[in-house]
Parts: C-alpha cells; sequence; structure tokens
C-alpha cells in the first residue's frame, strides 16, 4: 500500500463512518502508523504529535470543534469556517454551518445550497499570513 | 479562519493586533470548493503550491498576504 492509497483509504473511511480510522482497520498498525507520519511531513493530513492520532483530514476535523457541518444527513467537524465550507465542496453536498462569533458569542447559521451560502452579510477573516498558515496549522 | 457578523466585531476580536486578511462569505464559499472540491476523490493527487496560489489568483486574493511562500 502506497502513500497516496492510505490517504485514500483514510479519507474513504471518514466519509464512510463518520470519524478516521484506528491504523489496525486500514492494515498492519507501525505500517499504517509510519504512512500516516509521511503523509502528516507532506501536509496531506494533520496528527496529533504526542499521541500519533488523526487530528485532521482536512477539510475534516477528527475532534471537536467550533464549526459543525450538517451534510449528507451527518454532523462533520471542520477545523475552521474555510474547513467548514470545504466540507460541503469536499462531499459535494449542500449543509449547514453552525458556529459562533468569536466576537460576542452570538450563534451564527450559515446554508449552503448549489454551492451558494445563503447569508452574505458574515465577513471571513483570515489572520495568519498564507506564507505561514502551516508553521502551526492548528492555530491557523 | 472565522466567520464574523461585521467588520466592527472583526475589529473588536483583534484588539490591538494586527488584521489579516477580510473576505465575503460569498469569496470563502468559491474559495472553498475551488480548494476542497476534490479531497475526497479516489483520484486526487497533491495539488502543487502554484495549483493553489492559482485558485488564489482567480478569486483576487493577491499581494503579500496571500502568497503560499
Amino acid at each position: 500500500m502506497d502513500d497516496l492509497d492510505l490517504r485514500r483509504r483514510t479519507y474513504g473511511h471518514m466519509v464512510g463512518h463518520g470519524r478516521a480510522p484506528r491504523p489496525e482497520e486500514l492494515g498492519d498498525p507501525a505500517e499504517v502508523l509510519a504512512g500516516w507520519r509521511r503523509l502528516h511531513d507532506a501536509h496531506a493530513l494533520v496528527l496529533n504529535p504526542a499521541t500519533d492520532e488523526i487530528r485532521m483530514l482536512n477539510p475534516f476535523s477528527v475532534v471537536p470543534t467550533a464549526y459543525r457541518v450538517h451534510a449528507r444527513d451527518r454532523w462533520w467537524y471542520a477545523n475552521c469556517a474555510w474547513d467548514a465550507l470545504g466540507v460541503c465542496a469536499a462531499l459535494h453536498a449542500d449543509g449547514r454551518i453552525e458556529t459562533s462569533c468569536p466576537d460576542c458569542g452570538e450563534p451564527i447559521a450559515l446554508e449552503v445550497r448549489g454551492r451558494q451560502p445563503d447569508d452574505d452579510s458574515l465577513l471571513f477573516h483570515v489572520l495568519v499570513p498564507a506564507a505561514h498558515w502551516w508553521d502551526d496549522i492548528v492555530f491557523t | 479562519m472565522n466567520l464574523f457578523r461585521s467588520e466592527e466585531h472583526i475589529a473588536r476580536w483583534l484588539g490591538g493586533r494586527e488584521p489579516g486578511a477580510t473576505t465575503s462569505v460569498a469569496t470563502l464559499c468559491e474559495l472553498a470548493h475551488a480548494w476542497w472540491d476534490d479531497r475526497v476523490s479516489p483520484e486526487w493527487q497533491p495539488h502543487t503550491r502554484e495549483q493553489n496560489q492559482a485558485i488564489l489568483d482567480r478569486l483576487g486574493l493577491t499581494g503579500p498576504f496571500w502568497q503560499l511562500a
């Protein structure tokens, strides 16, 4: 199993089951972990460095976040606003994004239908310049 | 990378920090589809930096802030 195939099977498990796989669900655990580490280094997924568990299968988050997305009859977590819309894009599905304004804490809900958002009044802010996104991808 | 209700909310959230970049949610939606559309496809291949930069450029996300490297 080469790394692209491992990545394909990892994402396939996420989309099919709504959760990231454990290494033993994809093959020999040591081989899978070694492959995930190479994919992490190539920015093709993000591991928790302390545990080697998958943290991000961008745009999906494996851990709970402030961005929840309902698409394809399931709730997903996304890593940020960009990724929340990315979940709909990756699944080729309409969806509903729920989060809250980081300033005032008021709920924000956004529907995406036919690749179009239903609320044009919202703004997207990126704090970190693009050249530094991967310096600390969890913060970004 | 967050959604806000208005510029006023962004400014208050930033406090004294240097602002980053702000776009409409419509631009974000286009960006998300261009960036992530192929992500779960079995035929997915890694995007090159040039491909990703071209996506940003096409949406008018240009200038030093949006330079990937």
